[in-house]
């Protein structure tokens, strides 16, 4: 059942990921407010790829069918998705 | 004495496994301990313990997605993709089918693309990987009749080249291998006085051998050549101007 407790913790999985391949003092600090993308983001263009394609690999897992998170759709919402964790759970949530 | 035991422990996806160069090098990949995940339309053609079949259209994404899924949930990784898988419709421009026309782009082009895609996923996470796309002496020799096909290459090329920049970070290199005629069924479908031009605007003027392929794919996928990345090799002498 894919529930906002279950998108958050498939993101947080993936930015555990991040984590594991980084410094100690330089890792992300991982919460619903995370900023994922933008001048106040904690991750690099490589770092924001490699959640994306972990989120949606775990989605298809969960769902058995493949969601994108970078179709046109994605980039058409008023508000991005990759702004931070909450909205990309919101977004996750509007197309599964 | 030849060591045939390069692969021991090594998954290979590679499509168009079924005939020509793709069994060529599945065999040989087998032959030195390797595992193959081959991708091809039709039924196996190969039979060996270490051979796994997956009957599907890498034009279709949908498939290519669920067959790397699979992929991972049974080997958990893949360390060396080959892009091997084409079709080849050699015609004059003015009376080429659009029909083949398109399904060449979609099967030499954007299928590679579609492989390369999800196999870089896959070996993102082992942090080591290798891609090999199976180029042509089209490119550089710019054949009458194989504009499509010629075309589809150069962009298989760049796509390589801009791609192994992406994922050289995550310790996996991407190479182009530009092969020159070497006898399969798809080089049958072709007027054989073209190939004779063909052959002898070679700087070595005659057919490739499966070994002469072999030699340049154990390169590019050693342990030693992880410094070797975004590069396109030629057979045969030819070679862009």
């Amino acid at each position: 059942m894919l529930d906002t407790n279950k998108i958050h913790e498939i993101i947080f999985e993936a930015l555990e990921a991040v984590n594991a391949e980084r410094e100690e003092g330089e890792k992300i600090i991982i919460n619903s407010e995370t900023i994922l993308f933008g001048d106040e983001a904690s991750l690099d263009s490589l770092d924001l790829v490699s959640v994306l394609v972990d989120v949606e690999s775990a989605l298809l897992d969960v769902c058995g069918f493949s969601v994108s998170l970078t179709d046109d759709r994605a980039m058409d919402q008023e508000i991005s998705p990759f702004s931070n964790i909450h909205n990309m759970t919101k977004y996750i949530l509007s197309i599964v | 004495m030849i060591d045939r035991a390069l692969y021991v422990g090594k998954i290979f996806v590679i499509t168009g496994s079924r005939r020509g160069v793709g069994k060529l090098l599945t065999e040989h990949v087998l032959e030195n301990q390797g595992f193959v995940i081959g991708f091809a339309r039709g039924k196996s053609s190969i039979d060996h313990e270490r051979y796994a079949h997956m009957s599907l259209d890498i034009t279709d994404s949908v498939a290519v997605l669920r067959a790397f899924s699979q992929i991972a949930k049974t080997y958990k990784k893949i360390d060396v993709v080959i892009n091997n898988a084409a079709v080849l419709t050699s015609q004059y421009a003015m009376i080429m089918s659009p029909q083949l026309a398109q399904a060449m782009i979609n099967t030499n082009l954007f299928g590679g693309f579609l492989v390369a895609r999800e196999g870089s996923k896959l070996m993102r996470k082992s942090k080591w990987g290798r891609i090999i796309n199976i180029s042509s002496m089209a490119v550089p020799l710019e054949p009458i009749g194989d504009s499509i096909y010629a075309a589809c290459k150069v962009g298989l090329e760049k796509f390589s080249n801009i791609l192994a920049k992406e994922i050289a970070p995550f310790n996996i290199t991407c190479n182009t291998l530009g092969i020159t005629a070497i006898k399969t069924d798809m080089l049958d479908q072709l007027p054989q006085d073209k190939i004779a031009k063909v052959i002898s605007d070679l700087i070595v003027p005659r057919f490739a051998t499966s070994d002469d392929i072999f030699n340049v794919f154990d390169f590019l996928i050693s342990d030693r050549s992880s410094y070797i990345t975004a590069q396109t090799i030629y057979l045969g002498g030819v070679h862009k101007n």
